[in-house]
């Protein structure tokens, strides 16, 4: 399992931009894969598998997020965001360009799961057989997803 | 922002955010540490258990890292020990874990005193009383007994007499924790959570044979730790005695051989 934790870290980041619910998530994760290791039939399913478990998680986490949000503040899940981002990325911000900082910022509007197909693919290098196996969809579905997340990028470029 | 820019270059930005992902190293540290510890709590030492034939019938037997934790007559009563193992421990099955287990059984009863070698885990024990009262019973050596009341007040609850008839019954480890060495006031041999007969056939094991009348024999003298004097049951010296420091021996032989004196008053046999 040790083996994934940097790209489940990496994944992680990309979907929360927050340090700590990254941190949160990471953990959770990962206890979740060990309490449920016996239950794995292969070797083999262990990536996907991983990223099932931290993809369900973020889904989890944006639906509560949602669902706090409309009760507090219906629209300042913009600003949050962007405040956040702003926040975790500062460091980048010295060093890179304003297209990586754009980028960023449109990868983080993509929707649920284009967007999880989308980071596993392009940042992590997931195939799409296990992004399929991930995202419990079939291997065409999640190169469609990827393509869609693509096409918006461009677009708004 | 250069709406030009084509899919490739696109492409090659991330290519390039995957390589230094900043602060990544940072944070997957920090994560592997809080992981780390969330584990730690998870983890739970492992319990070996097997279910083995013996010659005080069918025992379940669970051996944990620091000694054994359970053993439980399969037709008895007391607490289901899978249930009270569960949640503290990882249950692995492990027969030859348990066959080293009933081997040292089989050859205690067949009347081999220093078999029972294994260490013991009272982790299972859900009081701190029960577990003073079965911590001081594993002092009683084997070929002599001690009552109820004794118990108790070798603790320091002279009145608790029916909690250590508790504490027995909900012994986990029974043979090895030998609540067997325990009887009533009067001499009788009480009662067993395995039944009587298991109780008996222990002590008889151990040389300290019950007659038909289900009480200690004739020949059974009282021992005080402290005066190292034995007496009969029935010498004013023994019934003014604290009995939390008396043991009952078989006869006068096991109280010699435990290094104590005949009494002067009573002269025992």
């Amino acid at each position: 399992m040790r083996r994934h934790d940097r790209e489940i870290m990496r994944f992680l980041m990309r979907m929360t931009h927050d340090r700590e619910d990254a941190l949160d998530l990471f953990q959770e994760t990962f206890l979740r894969a060990y309490r449920a290791y016996p239950s794995l039939d292969s070797e083999a399913g262990l990536r996907p598998w991983l990223f099932k478990i931290a993809a369900n998680l973020c889904r989890n986490r944006a639906r509560d997020r949602t669902r706090h949000s409309r009760v507090i503040a219906p629209a300042a899940d913009a600003e949050v965001l962007d405040a956040v981002s702003s926040h975790h990325l500062n460091h980048a911000n010295h060093c890179a360009p304003d297209g990586a900082m754009d980028l960023r910022r449109a990868i983080a509007g993509l929707p649920g799961k284009q967007g999880q197909a989308f980071v596993m693919r392009k940042i992590v290098g997931l195939e799409y057989a296990e992004i399929g196996a991930a995202l419990g969809c079939s291997e065409e579905s999640a190169r469609a997803g990827v393509y869609q997340a693509l096409r918006k990028l461009k677009e708004l470029r | 922002m250069s709406s030009e820019r084509d899919i490739d270059q696109l492409l090659l930005e991330l290519d390039r955010e995957a390589d230094d992902d900043p602060g990544l190293d940072a944070i997957l540290t920090a994560g592997r540490r809080r992981f780390d510890k969330a584990l730690a709590r998870e983890r739970r030492p492992p319990a070996r258990v097997g279910v083995i034939d013996s010659p005080m019938g069918r025992l379940f037997i669970a051996d944990g890292p620091r000694g054994i934790l359970a053993i439980h007559f399969m037709d008895g009563k007391g607490p289901e020990p899978l249930a009270m193992l569960r949640g503290k421990f990882d249950i692995i099955e492990d027969q030859a874990a348990a066959d080293r287990i009933g081997e040292e059984i089989r050859r205690f009863v067949a009347g081999d005193r220093a078999a029972l070698k294994h260490q013991i885990d009272l982790s299972l024990v859900e009081s701190d009383f029960k577990r003073r009262a079965l911590t001081r019973l594993c002092k009683v050596p084997i070929g002599s007994v001690v009552t109820y009341q004794g118990l108790a007040s070798a603790i320091g609850a002279p009145d608790g007499q029916r909690a250590i008839g508790n504490a027995m019954g909900s012994n986990p480890v029974p043979i090895y924790v030998p609540c067997h060495r325990v009887i009533k006031s009067d001499l009788s041999i009480g009662n067993y959570g395995g039944g009587v007969e298991r109780k008996l056939k222990l002590l008889r094991a151990e040389g300290f044979a019950v007659g038909k009348d289900m009480r200690v024999p004739a020949r059974a003298v009282m021992g005080h730790q402290r005066t190292h004097i034995y007496c009969r049951p029935q010498c004013s010296a023994a019934q003014r005695a604290d009995m939390g420091r008396c043991y009952i021996f078989a006869d006068s032989e096991r109280a010699r051989g435990a290094g104590l004196r005949a009494c002067k008053l009573c002269h025992p046999a």
